[in-house]
């Protein structure tokens, strides 16, 4: 029975944690923060059609995640999160052709599958006049699935603090340990590593907007390919690079935010994509805001993308079926609510996320099944002392 | 198309910080609001960033790699 990892949702890993003070606060916390999130995602089934025999539901996960910040000393705050998620589901095992030739696929099991995942990050950062360094050291836990990661940045504000800079390294060391490896002839246990480099300025344009442009390279190496999937060989070593701009601009008639956020993506499996995010932060009055958000995704097939497994294949010859190597495009749309009530404040968001290769700026010469579509809705709280 | 496209991003980027104005700290108030902020809500943005990471083949860009998960 298959459990593949949940990494689905999974992790909240530790992106946004790992340069806390990337924007522009650049002085230390001034008082407690504590936030708790929760939230349920879960994927649309897949109709009869594109998985003829096989169970059609896909995964349903739910995530808390725990966050406090808080100051120590006059120079210092620090950061702790923790997230523990729960799924159930199932995703697709192999791919094979209909009658007519068009790809159908078979899921694992879902009907048994169920796991846990959980994972703490401790941070610390240190508040200098012209700029800030800090840190912090990870480890999740699956039951397939570890993880240990540490991250490093610094922050240096330069021209009457208009240009801030930022530099930060990350690394993780991640090991693989598939269920019933023996009973399905998977690997037994492999390990994956990977390491980060992020190089990112920002800028102040004047009064009411800023700009920020972030270039990243990433660097994996190890066992890259899903033990899950009946059919699955990949490169052992991967590069990604991906340039980001964001631009933030308030506009005092509407008493509003504009987040524009733009992302171009490039690796060596082949893959380039495009991302590109609007935000519109409403606050209504002084104690409620509204934030409509749209976001579009396309991206290019990865070089040994196939769409039909194809079992003939030498398994020294690269060859994946994984929908997310495929060409497709995506649109997605959220709109969460927040209230201030001073101390306390309150979230609640509600996202669509829909793909599809017709949604696609690339070129398809195989179209996938098994595209995702989902649901999620997430209800906030934070409370600062 | 690629080049091209990294091109507009670029003049785009450079046009938009030729336009800057010298701004004082006590003239930042608006850039100061928490709905400014590149992330306003940490939680969120990890959770949209981790969604993403999850089911699209890209990644990066925002910040360090950091770690934690095998699903992509």
């Amino acid at each position: 029975m298959k459990k593949y990892r949940s990494r689905s949702l999974i992790a909240l890993s530790t992106s946004a944690l790992a340069l806390p003070g990337i924007a522009l606060s650049d002085s230390p916390p001034v008082e407690t923060t504590l936030a708790y999130k929760f939230s349920n995602y879960k994927e649309d089934d897949l109709s009869r059609s594109e998985a003829p025999f096989s169970d059609l539901e896909r995964y349903d996960i739910d995530v808390h995640q725990f966050q406090l910040l808080s100051p120590v000393g006059r120079n210092m705050a620090l950061q702790v999160y923790a997230s523990h998620e729960t799924l159930t589901g199932a995703s697709p095992w192999f791919t094979s052709s209909d009658t007519n030739g068009n790809p159908i696929v078979s899921l694992s099991g879902a009907s048994g599958i169920s796991d846990k995942r959980s994972e703490l990050s401790v941070g610390g950062r240190y508040y200098m006049q012209n700029g800030t360094i800090g840190a912090n050291v990870g480890y999740s836990e699956e039951d397939d699935y570890k993880a240990t990661y540490f991250g490093i940045d610094g922050v240096r504000n330069f021209n009457n603090d208009m240009t801030t800079v930022t530099i930060g390294f990350s690394f993780s060391s991640d090991d693989i340990f598939p269920t019933d490896a023996l009973l399905f002839n998977r690997v037994i246990s492999k390990d994956k590593r990977s390491a980060s480099l992020a190089f990112s300025v920002s800028q102040v344009i004047n009064q009411i907007s800023t700009i920020q442009s972030t270039v990243s390279i990433t660097e994996l190496t190890g066992f890259l390919s899903d033990p899950y999937k009946l059919r699955d060989s990949r490169p052992e070593n991967k590069t990604q690079v991906a340039w980001a701009t964001s631009y933030r601009r308030f506009f005092d008639s509407a008493n509003a935010a504009l987040h524009i956020n733009y992302r171009l993506y490039h690796d060596d499996f082949g893959i380039d994509s495009q991302t590109l995010e609007f935000a519109w932060h409403q606050n209504l009055n002084s104690s409620w805001q509204l934030v409509p958000s749209v976001r579009y995704y396309s991206q290019s097939a990865a070089d040994f993308f196939i769409n039909i497994d194809d079992f003939l294949n030498p398994l020294t010859n690269f060859q994946s079926s994984d929908y997310r190597l495929s060409a497709f495009g995506a649109f997605s749309g959220g709109l969460s609510v927040i209230q201030d009530f001073g101390e306390w404040s309150a979230n609640f968001t509600a996202e669509r996320y829909v793909s599809d290769e017709k949604y696609s700026t690339y070129a398809v010469a195989q179209p996938s099944t098994a595209l995702t579509r989902y649901f999620r809705i997430s209800l906030g709280i934070e409370f600062a002392f | 198309m690629h080049k091209l496209h990294l091109f507009v991003f670029f003049l785009i980027s450079v046009c938009m910080l030729s336009a800057c104005t010298q701004v004082r700290s006590w003239e930042r108030g608006y850039l100061a609001k928490k709905e400014m902020a590149w992330d306003p809500d940490s939680l969120e943005g990890a959770l949209n960033d981790h969604i993403f990471f999850s089911k699209e083949a890209s990644s990066g860009g925002n910040s360090t790699a950091g770690g934690g998960c095998g699903c992509n």
